[in-house]
Parts: C-alpha cells; structure tokens; sequence
C-alpha cells in the first residue's frame, strides 16, 4: 500500500481559450473504505487561480492551510496577488523544503495571468514542477487520466467545450479506479469569473 | 582596572575628561598619547555639559530615574509628537481612521497606494504615527503574528490578541539593554466576533489601550478636545430622554464619522483648503451585508467631497 493512495484522489487541469478549468473527484477514503464524498481537494486561493492538492488528506489540508498563510502574507507586504508562476514557485520550494521528509501531496496550480493567459503547472511530492499548455494530472489514477486527456483534448477549447472535456476525462478515468470518484466538480476559471459543477457519476 | 557603566562628562575644553566610575571613583584621563589609550574603552559618552538629573538617568532604558521613570522610553513618545496626525474615532457600525500625509517634498514619487494605513490582516488594519522604519519591522510582526495565529487555528485573530503582542514586542525594547524603543505609535482598527470594531492606541512603553476616539502624533491634545466635545453629540434641539440610556444613538455612523475626523485634522493641521484633500488619509472599515469585514482607502474623489460636506456644515452652522 503506498502513503500516496491511502486516501485516493484524481485531479485534471486543462487549458482552453483564455479560459482554464480544473476538475477533481470528492472522495475521501481509508484504505478501501468510503469516508465522505464531499471532500475539497481544489481550493480557489485568488480570484482566477486554483490550486489542486492529490495525495494525503492530512496533508492537503495542511499544505492548503500553509499556502493561505503564505499567499496572504504576500498579498499584505506587496500589495498585489500572487501571479500563477508565483505560487507554482513557491509551492516547489515549501515542498523541498521537506525533501527528506515530504508533504504526501502533488499539487497542480491552474489559474489565468495578468494577461488572462492559461497557466497550468503539477508537481512531485518533492517539489519538481513542470508547466504545460495543455493539462496536467495529479492523483491515483493518473494512467486513466492521461489517457482520456490525451484522446479528448484540443487546443483553444472555449469554456463550455472545456467543460465538457474536462468532465468526460475526468469521470472516464476514475470508474476505472478504486479509489477516486464518488462523485466530481469543475471550476472554469475566465477572465470575468469562476463557473462551478457538480458532477454526477457513478457513485462507486 | 574595571571599567563598569560610567558616565564622563565634559570639561571646559576637549583636552581632557572626566571619568566618574558610579560615584564612587573619578579617574581625569588627559588628551597624551597614553591617555588617548582608554578612549576606545568608554562606551557610554555623554558629551553635552547639562547639570539636570535626568542626563544621568536617560541614557539607558534599562535604568530607571530616581522619579521613578524611563526617559529613554519618554523621549520616544516625544519623538511621535513630531510626526503626522493621526485620528481614529469607533463609528456605529464601523471604524474610521484619518491621518495626515506629511509631503516633505515635491520631487518625492507619489505612494503607490497607502503612505500611513498598513493591512495587518483581512480583519485588521493600522495607522502609524512615527519613526516609519521603526513601524515597518513592529507592522512585519504583527502581520507574521496574525498570519500564524490564522494557521494554527483557522480563525482571525481577536484584535487584542494582535494588539497585545505587538505591544509586548514593543515592552521588550524597555527592558532589555542596548536597545532602544521603538519610535511608533499606532492606531488598530480591526473587527472580530467577539467584540465587534474595536480601536487601540498603543505608544513606544507597550501600553495599549481601547478607545471609542483618539488621536496621536502632532498637536493630539487639541484633537483630542474636539473630540471630547463632539464625539457624543446630542442632537440639536433634542434634548436627553429620560428613557434614553442607550448611549449609541449619538455616536456617529461612518459618514458622521468622517466628517468629524476631517474636522479635528482641519484643526491640526497646518493650513487647509483645496490642497487638504492630497495631505489626507481617509481609512474605513465596516460590514458588508454577508458580515464581512470590508475595508476602504477613500479615492481623492471622495477624500474631496468629505472635506467640502464639512466646510459647508461649519459655515452653515455659523463656526468660524
């Protein structure tokens, strides 16, 4: 049993046109019992920027609660929100500063920039991240998911169509894991605000 | 020999000093070459020729005087009766802080945003008046303090909270030697569940206390009697209800508030007119209809139509 699965997660972000969207399940288990089906694990940390946190449960909570803490502490010094690359950066060296000791958690920032350009980032437990111009996958199941990504992304997608292709890989992925699913949410995140769905699918 | 604190004080001429080690010694080093030896070993050196008892006693804040009190620490809050005035007055449903932007000179680049209101949280804002290096380390602290307290918890921190530690911090540099205190006082103005709006002054001794009006830096004391007068007006022409013990209903809402702000500033500041509206600084803070705190840097727009409601009122009502 690895600490990563403990739990069970599954998170996709994607980019569309101007517009990005970041889609997770809302299991919470232990081991292979289903705690709650409710369970956050996408936080909206500024206006147009989610951050998504797949790994322990006690640990997202956690990592959620220290970037709170460091993103509003940036905000009252420097008087302006933490651009994307910003929180990415930030997130990698709060991880490594654990590296022999990690936060159980591989996170994906996706937000829009000053210029309301699509950012979209994942990274290890350790902190090693990598930026993408399509989607990034976080979570237990992340085969299915780069798989279905793979099959139903296009570039320039606008928001509905994101929507809808963040939703279809999403739940495709995860009726094929154990451990993630149990219901699903989309944010899409456009320049004029936040657009939030509840997924239903199967409930297993 | 034992060179413990001392004092030396100066002759007639630079040619020689006198040590005195505690009273109970008095050693003449002259300006030879062998004398100039112990120079670099005087560490206290006191060289105005001034007979007060305090000169003794101030030099240090770890020293008390024989009165019983801390110079060091009083010539602190000399030094913040020197700076731009700050006004806070706790408003029915709200807080309001004025102060005045001292513009030293023209060629300095205009404030991004805010010269004199500092953030301490979503919850929690403050208005300096003082030594601004001095307020940027105690403004980074308090920031830090309620930033953990948030983590730690996942609850704003109650304003006291935030106050008192921020004031202990301030304590510390009373006590403790070679240090000296800090040269700040503040104005914290912040909400939380327990209390609701609540406002603070604290000073370079750590002492705090709340306040429903108060102000500080240059020429407070005449603010401060406006205030006393004003603060709790009766209305005109109404007179006091036998019934009438709630007390907050002459306390005035934020626009009332204000107002009488830019009244105690008008009158101590230097001069006024249309060039007020740039040397102030409107701050509010209140509730928005989800019961969040939200708060406000009023624009030189409404800056403006503050000041001019004021003026017609004082001309309206007669005032000179």
């Amino acid at each position: 049993m690895s600490i990563m699965s403990y739990n069970g997660s599954a998170i996709i972000a994607m980019a569309g046109k101007d517009c990005v969207g970041i889609a997770a399940d809302r299991r919470l288990g232990i081991q292979l019992k289903t705690v709650s089906t409710d369970f956050t694990k996408t936080f909206q940390m500024q206006p147009k920027l989610f951050v998504g946190l797949a790994g322990l449960a006690t640990d997202v909570q956690t990592l959620h609660n220290l970037l709170e803490f460091r993103m509003s502490l940036f905000k009252l010094r420097e008087e302006r929100d933490m651009p994307p690359e910003v929180v990415n950066n930030l997130l990698s060296t709060l991880l490594y500063e654990k590296r022999f000791g990690p936060y159980f958690v591989e996170p994906i920032v996706a937000g829009l920039d000053e210029d309301n350009k699509p950012f979209l980032s994942c990274m290890d437990l350790i902190g090693s991240s990598v930026k993408a111009n399509d989607f990034v996958v976080s979570g237990t199941c992340t085969g299915n998911m780069f798989g279905m990504c793979e099959a139903l992304y296009r570039p320039d997608l606008n928001p509905d169509e994101l929507f809808e292709a963040l939703a279809q890989s999403l739940l495709s992925s995860v009726d094929r894991d154990a451990m993630s699913g149990w219901g699903g949410v989309v944010h899409i995140i456009t320049k004029d605000g936040v657009m939030t769905k509840e997924l239903k699918g199967r409930m297993d | 020999m034992y060179i413990a604190n001392y004092f030396i004080a100066q002759t007639s001429t630079v040619r020689s000093v006198r040590l005195r080690f505690d009273l109970l010694a008095s050693v003449r080093i002259d300006n030879d070459p062998i004398g100039r030896c112990f120079l670099p070993l005087i560490r206290h050196i006191d060289v105005s020729f001034d007979p007060s008892m305090a000169r003794r006693y101030d030099a240090s804040t770890t020293t008390f005087s024989p009165e019983g009190r801390l110079h060091q620490v009083e010539y602190a809050i000399e030094a913040i009766n020197n700076a731009g005035t700050c006004v806070g007055i706790l408003a029915k449903d709200g807080i309001v802080m004025a102060s005045e932007r001292r513009i030293t000179s023209g060629l300095l680049a205009p404030a991004k945003t805010s010269e004199k209101t500092y953030f301490l949280a979503k919850h929690a804002a403050c208005n300096v008046a003082g030594l601004t290096a001095d307020a940027n380390i105690l403004i980074d602290q308090a920031r830090l303090r309620a930033g953990r307290y948030q983590y730690q918890y996942q609850e704003p921190i109650p304003m006291e909270q935030l106050v008192e530690y921020v004031c202990n911090y301030k304590q510390y540099f009373t006590q403790r030697g070679g240090l000296r205190p800090f040269g700040v006082a503040f104005l914290f103005a912040g909400y939380d569940e327990h209390y609701g709006f609540q406002l603070y002054q604290s000073d370079p001794s750590g002492n705090y206390s709340g306040w429903k009006a108060t102000v500080i830096g240059a020429n407070n004391q005449a603010g401060k009697t406006i205030l006393k007068s004003d603060y709790q007006k009766q209305p005109e022409g109404e007179e006091k209800m036998a019934d009438d013990d709630d007390e907050s209903g002459s306390i005035p809402d934020v626009q009332g508030a204000l107002r009488l702000a830019v009244k105690v500033l008008n009158k101590t500041m230097d001069g006024s007119g249309t060039t007020a509206a740039e040397k102030m600084e409107l701050f509010t803070m209140a509730l928005d209809d989800n019961g969040q705190v939200v708060t406000k840097i009023l624009t030189k727009t409404e800056t403006q139509a503050v000041i001019s409601a004021v003026e017609s009122e004082s001309a309206s009502s007669g005032e000179s």
